[in-house]
């Protein structure tokens, strides 16, 4: 029992009675600060729509004012074309099926069809709208995603030393890339995608390789 | 009781000294005439006259008036409307469910255009609803709960227990002590049974 302050129950956890029942399988982690908090780290490829999640989604078809999202999820996502920076009932964005949007959710549960928004609060894109022509989507497990948006990542820093390229990381799994040429892109997938199972010492060993050709 | 015959609406089965009239039939003049197409049943009792009623094979469906409270289970939810199942009209048992509709503007009576579909309506749920219209051509009633009577009434959480009511806007699970947004019915006491 925690000596003050609330205890928190995250994700994989569920308040059962007096006690705590595990719904996911994984490792137990805590965080001691104000109380403590309990959480399970689970190994997830399959991804389930989150209120304020930013994802990559692939349009499907145009219905009326909205269009329709593959996002991984149950679902297709609904986005309305009025939900673009900039964009009126006169000026609508150009955008087509098979495009690939960058978003995130303001509706999201169990219940209901997620609705996604490419603007944020205040009304300004910041980052997110439709992603531009070339460059390679591919699919990561859940947890990879997580690792590599925590600050500081080392994989990104390591990468950046190798050649430049642009990387839009969505929170359903799906990773964008895109570097100067077609080859060096494709190096980028394939360490990124053996990032999961590497440890660091043979990551470095990788890059080194690579950077000496 | 006597074999069952056939008979038509406007047929004259009997004067009402040999008998007196059951349901499916009316007097007239002094006869009891059928007032449905079914089968003739003849009731014998042994201090009173006979009965005589007519019957068809499946009794009539009732169906909800304007105005009736009906008892639903919620199927479906959207941003905009609630679909559901209509199981009890008053308190007789449907056959068979009519689909209806609460839009989101006649979930509540207040604020209207700050009702979320969410906070108000699980799948699952069972409501008690007003019918407003008999809807339109998909055969969908349209129905309210615009009033404080009118609501959510049993509710399960994400943890499958049975929620237990703690004001008009949330429940709680008695388990995980979380709670959940419903838009709740506050019952008559004389309804309530333990």
């Amino acid at each position: 029992a925690a000596p003050q302050g609330r205890l928190l129950c995250g994700p994989g956890l569920r308040r059962s009675g007096a006690g705590l029942l595990v719904t996911k399988c994984g490792l137990l982690r805590h965080r001691p600060g104000g109380g403590g908090a309990y959480w399970v780290d689970s190994q997830q490829k399959r991804y389930v729509p989150v209120k304020g999640d930013h994802v990559i989604g692939i349009v499907t078809a145009k219905a009326g004012d909205v269009f329709r999202l593959d996002v991984g999820g149950s679902e297709p996502a609904s986005l309305s074309y009025l939900a673009f920076e900039g964009a009126t009932k006169r000026n609508r964005p150009n955008v087509q099926v098979g495009d690939i949007i960058y978003g995130q959710f303001v509706v999201a549960n169990k219940d209901m069809e997620p609705e996604m928004v490419c603007i944020d609060s205040s009304g300004k894109s910041s980052g997110m709208g439709i992603i531009g022509q070339d460059g390679f989507l591919f699919k990561v497990s859940l947890g990879l995603i997580r690792k590599l948006l925590a600050p500081n990542c080392e994989i990104i820093q390591e990468l950046s030393q190798l050649y430049p390229f642009e990387l839009v990381l969505g929170m359903n799994g799906r990773i964008w890339v895109k570097a100067k040429t077609v080859q060096q892109t494709l190096i980028i997938v394939n360490i990124l995608e053996a990032c999961e199972y590497m440890t660091a010492q043979q990551r470095k060993q990788a890059l080194a390789k690579l950077s000496g050709n | 009781r006597q074999p069952l015959s056939p008979c038509v609406a406007g047929e004259r089965l009997c004067s009402t000294e040999e008998a007196t009239a059951g349901s499916g039939t009316y007097t007239r003049h002094g006869f009891i005439f059928s007032s449905l197409a079914g089968c003739l049943k003849r009731k014998n009792e042994d201090s009173e006259l006979p009965v005589v009623s007519v019957v068809r094979d499946s009794e009539s469906q009732l169906l909800p008036k304007v105005g009736a409270v009906v008892t639903c289970k919620v199927c479906s939810i959207n941003s905009r409307f609630a679909k559901v199942h209509i199981l009890y009209v008053g308190s007789t048992p449907l056959k068979s469910t009519f689909r209806g509709t609460i839009r989101r503007e006649d979930i509540r009576a207040t604020e209207k255009d700050k009702v979320e579909v969410y906070k108000s309506f699980r799948p699952s749920d069972i409501v008690l609803a007003k019918v407003i219209s008999l809807g339109d051509a998909q055969s969908n009633y349209l129905l309210s709960t615009a009033e404080n009577e009118l609501g959510v009434v049993v509710a399960r959480s994400e943890a499958g227990v049975q929620m237990v009511p703690i004001s008009w806007c949330e429940m709680q699970c008695p388990r995980t002590h979380t709670k959940e947004f419903r838009k709740v019915a506050r019952v008559q006491p004389q309804f309530l049974q333990t």
